[in-house]
């Protein structure tokens, strides 16, 4: 399976969600460039395995993890590919060099912190780039630690850095609209305290402009927290109406027993269903 | 009379009103409109209130489609709409992933407000840049490929495509009635 895209069509925010959400193994390419043809710009490559992000680079000959072994200081450049060569093909080279005691398990966490969460969250801000994601792609040992990361840490971290938000300011809610939670009790990601604050608000029962006001933010702020708590799958914008008139449901259906809007509740007959479909069997 | 209500929703652009035009016998109320910013790039008209269409199909019974507006907000009149609805179809552009995540909000709010029956029916798979069903069930919150509402391919502009997207609606809609008969707790 391959998917290809403009960022400013699907966002790399609803890639990673759609990714995540689908448990999906391969690698996601972003290209910095207008069209999808050649001249090429910059490209990077971000790996997933299950939905979850396992390595990123920003070069395609694999030697992305060893360069940054030995800019650290950790491993010379030969040395590194020496032992790179005697890593079997399965094993993550990040953790074989663990086996071997030349990292320990501090230096490994650093070493992905860097690769994946500061490489990838750089990327929510291209605008101008396409997005190619390919399943049918190999992990790439070499570039791998061993470790991962949930796709939605990863945009959380995203999000919370971009600052231009105007590629997605159609899909931000609606300050009218309020919050509801879609997980129970506590979140399972780690949220900062604004984050925290707005989702205290999740009971459904404030607009984002009144959130807003409570937390003395601009409303803008609060819609893009709320985008983000929502596209890794924390909540959900719920148009204020809605949940209103739930709240006076009990009323409606009681009014809906009256003769005047008999057709509210009533089910279609067997008799109208086999006629209207032997009808539309004449259209086909 | 016997009428049975179905509703088309779906993003701007979708198309719903020319899902409702290609069989609805009556003209379908013109309420289209230059479409404004953001949706005059997609298209130069959009819908701005309620698409209407009906099938007379026997001197006593009768079909109403309605179609819902694509840049409106979610107001009363959508609620009115669906709450009467027997069964609904929501329309995606499988060629335009920018709608998937507005998607996805008009399904939450649909089945916050209403029980009936729906299906999934995706447009313009003839046009370059077609996601697959699986994916874009996917994008739509459906990872689960065994938990999904039913989904079909339609060209909204072939009337005899068109009838077979109502018919599996009809089919679904007549499923679950089956079902809460049997089980009376209400299930979608
Ligand atoms: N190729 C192709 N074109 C389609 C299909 N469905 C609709 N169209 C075209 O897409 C355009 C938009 O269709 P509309 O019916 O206006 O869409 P709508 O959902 O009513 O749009 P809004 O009212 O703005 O929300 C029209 O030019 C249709 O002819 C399809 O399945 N395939
Ligand atoms: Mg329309």
């Amino acid at each position: 399976m391959a998917i290809t895209g403009h960022l400013v069509e699907f966002s790399l925010a609803e890639i990673f969600q759609f990714l995540e959400q689908g448990h999906k193994t391969g690698l996601l390419t972003i290209f910095e460039q207008p069209e999808p043809e050649p001249p090429r710009g910059r490209e990077h490559y971000i790996w997933f395995n299950q939905g979850r992000v396992v390595a990123a680079a920003n070069r395609s000959d694999h030697r992305g993890l060893i360069s940054s072994l030995s800019q650290r200081g950790l491993l010379g450049d030969r040395a590194a590919s020496r032992l790179a060569q005697s890593c079997g093909p399965k094993v993550p080279l990040g953790l074989y060099l663990k086996s071997q005691g030349i990292l320990d398990a501090e230096q490994l966490k650093l070493l992905f912190y860097t690769q994946v969460m500061r490489q990838v969250c750089a990327l929510f801000s291209v605008v101008d780039g396409w997005f190619h994601f390919d399943s049918k792609a190999v992990l790439p040992c070499d570039e791998m630690t061993g470790l991962s990361a949930p796709a939605t840490e990863v945009t959380l971290a995203g999000l919370r850095a971009l600052r231009n938000w105007s590629t997605l300011e159609d899909k931000l809610p609606d300050p009218m609209s309020t919050i509801v939670a879609l997980v129970e009790g506590q979140p399972n990601l780690r949220l900062n305290a604004v984050e925290w604050q707005v989702w205290e608000f999740t009971g459904g029962k404030d607009s984002l402009q009144t959130i807003a006001q409570h937390l003395q933010l601009p409303i803008h702020k609060v819609q893009e927290i709320v985008f983000r708590l929502n596209v890794v799958g924390l909540l959900e914008e719920v148009p204020m109406m809605v949940l209103e008139a739930e709240t006076t449901h009990q009323h409606d259906e009681e009014d809906e027993l009256q003769p005047t809007s008999s057709l509210h509740d009533s089910t279609v007959s067997q008799s109208f269903l086999n006629n209207l479909v032997s009808f539309l069997k004449h259209k086909v | 009379m016997e009428i049975m209500r179905l509703v088309v929703t779906g993003p701007v652009g979708a198309g719903k009103s020319t899902f409702i035009r290609s069989v609805s016998e009556i003209d379908v109320v013109d309420t289209d409109r230059r479409a404004t910013d953001e949706a005059s790039l997609l298209k130069p008209k959009t819908t701005v209130a309620f698409d209407f269409g009906r099938l007379q199909f026997s001197p006593d019974m009768a079909l109403h489609l309605y179609g819902t507006p694509g840049q409106a907000r979610f107001d009363f009149m959508w609620d009115i709409l669906i709450r009467r609805a027997h069964a609904y179809m929501l329309l995606v552009a499988a060629h335009r992933p920018r709608e998937f995540h507005y998607a996805r909000r008009i399904l939450s709010f649909m089945q916050r407000r209403s029980r009936a029956p729906l299906i999934i029916g995706l447009t313009h798979t003839d046009q370059p840049g077609t996601w697959d069903e699986e994916n874009i069930l996917i994008a739509l919150g459906f990872p689960n490929p065994d938990r999904h509402p039913p989904i079909v391919s339609v060209d909204a502009t072939e009337a005899g495509s068109v009838a077979v997207a109502i018919m599996t609606l009809l089919q679904h809609y007549s499923q679950v009635q089956q079902r809460n008969v049997e089980q009376p707790a209400p299930h979608r």
